[in-house]
């Protein structure tokens, strides 16, 4: 249900699905790409342990001199942001996806709160499709970019991120009309 | 005498984050909505349950927070 790199997925649809169309891989960013946005959530969400304590060491006084109310503002409004932030991440990770059908490639992305961008390849199109694995990270988790390439056109979809680009540059070559016959 | 003028100002600051935040809580359930239409799995359901909790818990944190910060 969670995973990045999910061959023939069931109990999964996508708007504009073909009746006789099968999603044959369904993938997403890997998982340690939300590293980020964790770091920042766990950071706000200790910062009202340790914030008082520096600012009573830095000699601003004691923190907690404030009325009980005040200091309850600050910390709904605190968490309210680590709210945000994990849902938001979560939010991002899960519905920006890339999905392989018998028919077509699909590129979901969400790029802001109410931003869609749907980009669409048919496999008869695909001619290239190049991976590359780059960074620390990239090299460790085994995660990096698919680029696809549709005749005609420049770079038709980028895949950013996903697990196993290799695999995934492979398995769509092998889909495509023209490595078929 | 500083505490007396700088009390509502701190007030005010609160109330407004807190009905911004409303408001964007607002728009991540409209947010959820349109993904959840674009990609439709199994956990679609609960995850726009937790928008709209989300949402709701936002805007009665302001009815609270007035209060509370005007005992």
């Amino acid at each position: 249900m969670f995973s990045s790199y999910h061959e023939h997925p069931t109990n999964i649809q996508f708007e504009g699905q073909d009746e006789d169309e099968k999603i044959t891989l369904l993938l997403r960013s890997h998982p340690i790409t939300n590293l980020s946005w964790i770091l920042w959530a766990l950071f706000l969400m200790f910062l009202p342990v340790f914030l008082p304590a520096v600012i009573f060491a830095l000699g601003f006084g004691n923190p907690f001199d404030l009325p009980s109310a005040y200091y309850s503002g600050f910390l709904v409004i605190n968490y309210l942001l680590t709210t945000v932030i994990i849902f938001e991440g979560f939010l991002y990770w899960y519905f920006n996806v890339y999905i392989v059908t018998n028919k077509r490639v699909i590129d979901i992305t969400f790029t802001s709160l109410l931003l869609k961008n749907v980009d669409l390849a048919p496999l008869e199109n695909i001619e290239e499709a190049n991976s590359s694995i780059t960074g620390f990270l990239g090299t460790i988790f085994n995660f990096g970019n698919v680029a696809i390439q549709t005749a005609g056109a420049n770079i038709a979809i980028h895949m950013i991120k996903i697990p196993n680009p290799v695999k995934v540059a492979d398995f769509i070559l092998d889909r495509t009309k023209n490595n078929a016959s | 005498m500083l505490a007396e003028l700088i009390a509502p100002i701190i007030k005010l600051g609160i109330l407004i984050i807190l009905v911004i935040y409303s408001i964007f809580a607002l728009l991540i359930v409209k947010q959820v909505d349109n993904m959840s239409k674009t990609l439709r799995t199994p956990i679609s359901p609960l995850v726009r349950a937790i928008s709209i909790i989300h949402a709701g818990v936002a805007v009665g944190l302001i009815v609270l927070m007035f209060g509370a910060l005007n005992d």
